[in-house]
């Protein structure tokens, strides 16, 4: 079974994809001690199957509120063998934060270019191949409220699915700051533990970001002291 | 003219120039959207709750007291 996880900004269409993709056959599941809901649903397409699940709209992944630290938690600990990153292409500049946001998790993104109809009758012209070709993932144009591009995308999940490509993008943030990344970096790589839990770049720039979710991880490390020194 | 956000009225439309606040604050905003240079719009204020406005095409609700570290340039031509 293939474990897909939905992923978007508010109201990009996020819901009803999922239920395009499942049928509407979804039942609404609770997080264990949580108020915000997930939803799971089933789909089966050539042969697979596929369990997907509809996280809370964000825009981004920090450790600020409820549920993005629920969308995020899913994504680092249950690690879903695909993410579709829900993108709207009529608002490419905003949506396109998460995205990288996805990629530096190292998530194995699909990225679904949804309300594609609304962007060309704004005059956009996407270049989803060329967009596919800079970040590395598939990028399909679909849109939701027609159904169009649904078969394409699942199509496009199975392959990441199987491709298993964890592909690491590095956004570098100046020399100054990659040099501290990379001490914090190799400390994090000392403790096996941790290393193999956790995208180790991610983490050291979490750790230098001051996140508090990653931090009180980090204290639980017997490396901790060597970690946290860079930032002290 | 450099005014806080919070002084717009509905419909006013603004730069945005700065934001008065911490890492935190500059870090979570940068987030929605608002970083120097953006357009905004108030979409709505009427109430003395929270504003209104859109951010390169999502509308958020903030705070009025959060509004008032947001700093902004009053347009003269939009």
């Amino acid at each position: 079974m293939i474990r897909v996880a939905l992923i978007g900004n508010p109201n990009v269409g996020k819901s009803l994809l999922f239920n395009n993709l499942t049928g509407g056959r979804a039942h609404v599941g609770n997080w264990p001690g949580k108020t915000v809901e997930r939803k799971v649903g089933r789909c089966r397409y050539k042969g697979e199957d596929l369990e997907i699940v509809d996280l809370p709209g964000t825009y981004s992944l920090t450790a600020h509120s409820i549920d993005e630290l629920i969308a995020r938690d899913y994504i680092v600990k249950e690690k879903p063998d695909v993410v579709i990153d829900i993108v709207d292409a009529s608002n490419l500049e905003r949506n396109l934060y998460l995205t990288l946001q996805l990629l530096e998790l190292e998530a194995n993104v699909v990225i679904a270019l949804n309300k594609y109809d609304i962007a060309k009758s704004l005059g956009y012209e996407v270049d989803a191949d060329m967009l596919s070709k800079i970040l590395g993932v598939y990028v399909v144009p679909t849109v939701a409220t027609t159904k169009e591009g649904m078969e394409e995308l699942l199509e496009a999940v199975i392959k990441a699915a199987r491709e298993k490509r964890r592909r690491k993008v590095a956004i570098s943030y100046g020399k100054a700051a990659e040099e501290l990344i990379s001490r914090v970096e190799r400390a994090i790589l000392k403790d096996k533990e941790l290393s193999s839990t956790y995208p180790t770049r991610w983490l050291a720039i979490k750790v230098l970001e001051g996140d508090g979710e990653v931090l009180k991880e980090i204290e639980r490390s017997p490396c901790r002291d060597e970690i946290l020194e860079v930032i002290r | 003219m450099e005014i806080p956000l919070a002084m717009l009225h509905e419909n006013e439309e603004a730069e945005v120039v700065g934001i008065r606040g911490g890492r935190g604050l500059v870090r979570r905003l940068s987030e929605l959207g608002l970083t120097p240079g953006t357009k905004i719009k108030v979409l709505l204020s009427n109430s003395p709750g929270p504003v209104l406005i859109d951010v390169r095409g999502s509308r958020i609700a903030l705070g009025r007291g959060l509004l008032m570290k947001i700093m902004v340039n009053l347009e003269v031509d939009s």
